[in-house]
């Protein structure tokens, strides 16, 4: 469809908005409430131009001048918003003339009537909309010479979220955000006129996506509280990166200042998350700049650990290694790391002579599965069935389901990207819940949006498959198994098999049982569904993908703690959580701890060596769709912190051997030989590496049997770090046990006690948390990097309850 | 050339010695400083209700050519403020050698709480000593850090090595 933009004619599909064509034709319109992937509204009337289009007369041709033969362009009588408006053939949009500079001015002088123009202490400032199209459009000068609007300044939205409410421009964008994208309304309009304003009805949030509208918010209304007054957005280092706190590969914006991590903003990736993050990602930076954080290494003299230069600490473990044969030696790295410290890790692990490498938490089953379904197909997917709880355990997950339910397909790209205006977005669209099953053994939040629900029992995954097996092979199966009715396991069967892109969506409750994993397996492959694992974390499935595996299953992280392994080289784990554990490692001869931390382990270590975030390494990660994505480095200051890479190089110089994998360079230089790609290529949105191998499964060593019906499940923020990351702490309270009130009246507990209890013999301090999500019977832990998702043992008459909920007067 | 043209120069040289010299008898006689001079940046404080002035925004950072400025800022208790509204500078660091005397910062900043005065004498030992905070700045302060230890350890004022006439924008700074 050929439309002209002041003089330039541009060719674009028909359905899209004049909005967008203006842009494609690469010129500019002023806009405040359009917005990439969401409904247009024309709330703002900022987007005006002056728009024309030929006519036909009732024969069906087109009205043409009579002195010049050409198409007549009538005009619209009024300036047309352009973000509302659909192109039709011949349109012919003017955006330069005079009229149209006047009424865009005069609209920037409305909106700037209540605003408080307070730009200097705004943390907006210098990156606001409002202020560079106020610059680019609007006049310069104010008429208004009356009081303004006086509101709230520093409304506190949630913990996380602050609201001025005297910067408001009423766009919409926030309130149409929670509806749209995750479906979670809680945030609307009060009041009305010039008295409008944004508000909740409870207190906080509740909604996994909230951080996502302080992008969104065209002025400075809503900001970040973590990073409230920190600077301004000039002085900001932004490093476009990948987010490690989940297996979705995120694009993150990490911005720092001074050496610290003061904000992560969400990135654009239009086939992973597309502009959205969720709350664990971009409120859960705080630890990074934790004063505990250990910067130097720390040796153990005289039973104390006291800060070495470098050399020292990796000459001591040099020296010390050579008293052991090479297969006494364990090293394992956390499943966060990226793959060029799993090519270290595997290079150090080859010039000790041992097998006993591994990555952890790892499962037994494989997160590669053989029919591998991509975001882009779950978006687009029809009939779509999840075991778990993915809104927690890979939040984006949650997000590009909600978008298979509107059926929306993803908008293709325009010349200036992701479409401004994507007319076949609405507000209040019905959902397609019927496509949807969710199945999990406790009320998840994605269930609301799920035409099927399923609630199994503890464990029950493998049941669960074999039952739908059986009834995808024209059998019956026993509704209890089901957690559904037979009726409903059957429609949904059907439809998943009538379905032409069918994704089964897995996670750690999965994974943790290979039985269950094969189950879901041939399930998948019965129904011809493709299949989406959502790994443990970040990397899980690039390490497994480039074998940091052990080479044998007596080799797992579970049997070198266990005592396998003489001496330990661990990094970011901490096993001697867990008594039993400790007891053991404080015998062993060497053990040599990479962490952020004083973990437990590390002070058991004769070693420690600080250890990088995830923001501060530079390297590459696979995430659950087999996406190989960059990781870039923040600038941020973490004293003598290295990855695994810069200890491998340590090592290394204090051997007197070049390892490979002794820098990033080198790493990819050995993985280039392998992966035959040059990952150094890579671009911001990654790619898909064709794998030279499949994994050759190793199992993990068994766990001990579970007693009870108790669940270690995946949470949105990271637990190992959620004490140390004040804002998203003083919005969960704590690390949670959730349990049904009937438990919690039998057992005398309260919402909000702090107890202590032994989850798998592991002691934990938790809050409880009361609810009915839980059923009877059943309780739930957070899951941690050294006890991943899965059932567990939580010794609930062993509890001890530590401070009572404040009673109130 | 003729002999008269080098009567006429060294008449101008001859002349000169009969004037009365302008050379001034620096330190012990002190240096008229004109009004608009630019000197050491004072940080002022509004007068009536005795508020830092400054609101920590870095617009002085921003404009600073020599990137001489840094500031971090901090929310204010509304019980006991630092400043006036909501935000207020919790760090406010000019290095004094960086600091090329240009002015712009006072230009830039919305509130007008960073002025340059009059103090030019500077000179310091070490490095970090040239890293002026709040402190150093702060109105009603005078002397530059050097100035300010000789005195302290003499007991006695700060001297001036300076005299300068009033300037109506510098609040309670001089005089
Ligand atoms: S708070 Fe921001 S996003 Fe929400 S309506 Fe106001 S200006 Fe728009
Ligand atoms: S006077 Fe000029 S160089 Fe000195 S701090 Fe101000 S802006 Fe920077
Ligand atoms: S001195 Fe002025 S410009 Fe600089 S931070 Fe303070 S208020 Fe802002
Ligand atoms: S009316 Fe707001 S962008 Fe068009």
């Amino acid at each position: 469809m050929k439309v002209t933009v002041n003089d330039v004619e541009v060719d674009l599909a028909p359905g899209t908005s004049a909005i967008d064509a203006v842009f494609a034709a690469g010129y500019d319109v002023p806009y405040f409430c359009s917005q990439e992937y969401m409904s247009p509204v024309g709330a703002c009337r900022m987007c005006l131009a002056k728009v024309g289009a030929p006519r036909k007369d009732r024969d069906g041709n087109w009205i043409l001048d009579d002195e010049t033969g050409e198409r007549t362009i009538f005009a619209f009588p009024a300036l047309l918003a352009t973000c509302t408006s659909a192109l039709s053939e011949g349109m012919v949009i003017d955006t330069l003339s005079e009229e149209v500079k006047h009424a865009q001015n005069g609209m920037i002088e409305f909106t700037l009537i209540n605003h408080p123009l307070d730009c200097p202490v705004c943390d907006k400032g210098g990156a606001c909309e409002l202020q560079d199209r106020s610059y680019e459009y609007g006049s310069g000068r104010s008429r208004f010479e009356f009081t303004k609007r006086h509101q709230e300044k520093h409304h506190p939205l949630s913990d996380l979220i602050t609201l001025d409410r005297e910067r408001c421009i009423h766009c919409k964008r926030c309130v149409r955000y929670f509806e749209e994208v995750p479906g979670d309304e809680v945030l609307d309009f009060i009041d009305r006129g010039g008295h409008t304003y944004i508000g909740t009805v409870e207190h906080g949030l509740p909604s996994n996506f909230t951080g996502n509208i302080t992008d969104i918010c065209p002025v400075g209304a809503l900001l970040d509280a973590t990073s409230r007054f920190r600077g301004r957005n000039w002085e900001y280092d932004h490093t476009a990166s990948v987010s490690l706190d989940d297996a979705s590969g995120s694009a993150v914006v990490v911005d720092a200042r001074t050496g610290r991590i003061e904000r992560i903003k969400a990135g654009l990736h239009p086939e992973v998350n597309k502009s959205w993050i969720d709350d664990g990602i971009r409120f859960g930076h705080e630890y990074t700049a934790d004063p505990e954080r250990i910067t130097r290494p720390l040796l153990r003299k005289d039973g104390e650990l006291v800060e070495v230069p470098w050399p020292e600490a990796a000459a001591f473990v040099a020296e010390r290694l050579k008293e052991f044969s090479g297969k006494d030696v364990g090293v394992c790295i956390r499943a966060d790391a990226t793959l060029e410290e799993g090519v270290a890790a595997l290079a150090l692990a080859e010039h000790l002579g041992t097998g006993q490498v591994d990555h952890a938490p790892r499962y037994g089953p494989t997160v590669m599965p053989p029919a591998q379904a991509t975001l882009q197909e779950l978006a687009v997917s029809d009939a779509i069935f999840v075991v778990g709880d993915v809104s927690e355990e890979v939040p984006a997950v949650d997000l590009r389901i909600k978008d298979a339910l509107r059926g929306v397909t993803p908008p293709p790209l325009l010349p200036h990207g992701v479409p401004i205006a994507d007319l076949r977005l609405k507000e209040r669209m019905p959902r397609k819940r019927e496509i949807l099953c969710v199945a999990a053994p406790y009320r998840v939040d994605l269930m609301r949006h799920a035409g099927t629900v399923a609630r199994y029992d503890v464990g029950g995954e493998e049941t669960l498959f074999r039952g739908l097996i059986a009834i995808a092979e024209g059998g019956s199966a026993d509704e209890r198994v089901l957690g559904m009715t037979l009726a409903a396991a059957k429609a949904f069967v059907d439809r998943l098999r009538a379905a032409k892109k069918a994704v089964i969506v897995t996670g750690g409750f999965v994974l943790s049982s290979q039985a269950a994993a094969d189950a879901a397996e041939r399930f998948a492959r019965a129904v011809g569904a493709r299949q989406l694992v959502l790994g443990p974390m970040a990397n899980a499935y690039g390490l497994e993908a480039i074998g940091v595996l052990p080479s044998h299953a007596r080799y797992d992280y579970a049997s070198m703690v266990a005592g396998g392994a003489k001496a330990l080289l661990i990094s970011n784990l901490d096993p001697a959580a867990d008594p039993a554990v400790a007891e053991r490692l404080a015998e062993s001869r060497l053990l040599v701890v990479h962490d952020m931390f004083m973990t437990a382990t590390a002070r058991l270590a004769h070693v420690v060596l600080p250890a990088k975030s995830g923001f501060e390494k530079d390297g590459t990660v696979v995430n659950l769709e087999g996406r190989f994505m960059p990781v870039r480095a923040a600038p941020v200051d973490a004293g003598e912190a290295v990855d695994v890479t810069g200890l491998v190089r340590e090592l290394g110089l204090a051997f007197g051997v070049r390892i490979e994998g002794r820098s990033v360079r080198s790493a990819r230089r050995s993985l280039r030989k392998t992966l035959g790609t040059d990952l150094e290529e890579l671009t911001g949105l990654g790619a898909f590496v064709a794998l030279p191998r499949r994994r050759v499964a190793v199992s993990v060593a068994a766990r001990p049997g579970v007693r009870g019906r108790a669940l270690r499940v995946p949470t949105m923020v990271r637990q190992e770090y959620l004490l140390r990351n004040p804002h998203l702490l003083a919005t969960l309270g704590g690390p949670a046990l959730r349990l049904h009130p009937d438990d919690a009246r039998t057992r005398a507990l309260s919402h909000d006690d702090e107890v202590t209890v032994r989850v798998d013999g592991v002691p934990r301090r938790l809050r409880v948390y009361v609810t009915d999500a839980m059923p009877s019977g059943v309780v739930s832990v957070p899951a941690l990097p050294d006890a991943p998702a899965g059932p567990a043992d939580v010794d609930l008459d062993g509890i001890v309850v530590e401070r009572r909920r404040l009673e109130v007067a | 050339m003729s002999v008269l043209d080098i009567a006429k120069g060294m008449g101008v040289t001859l002349g000169h010695l009969f004037k009365k010299p302008v050379t001034v008898q620096y330190p012990e006689q002190r240096a008229q400083v004109a009004a608009r001079f630019r000197g050491r940046h004072h940080l002022l404080r509004h007068p009536d209700t005795g508020l830092e002035k400054c609101i920590g925004c870095s617009l002085c950072a921003a404009a600073c050519p020599a990137y001489a400025i840094y500031v971090e800022a901090a929310e204010n208790d509304p019980a006991d403020p630092v400043s006036a509204g909501e935000r207020y500078a919790s760090i406010y660091e000019i290095n004094m050698l960086r600091c090329i005397f240009c002015g712009f910062c006072e230009e830039a900043c919305p509130t007008g709480a960073v002025v340059l005065g009059h103090e030019f004498e500077l000179a310091d030992f070490r490095y970090q000593d040239f890293v002026y905070g709040k402190d150093d700045m702060m109105v009603g302060v005078t002397g530059s850090r050097w100035q300010r230890r000789e005195a302290e350890s003499k007991g006695k004022d700060v001297r001036l090595g300076l005299e300068s006439s009033h300037r109506a924008e510098l609040e309670g700074v001089d005089d």
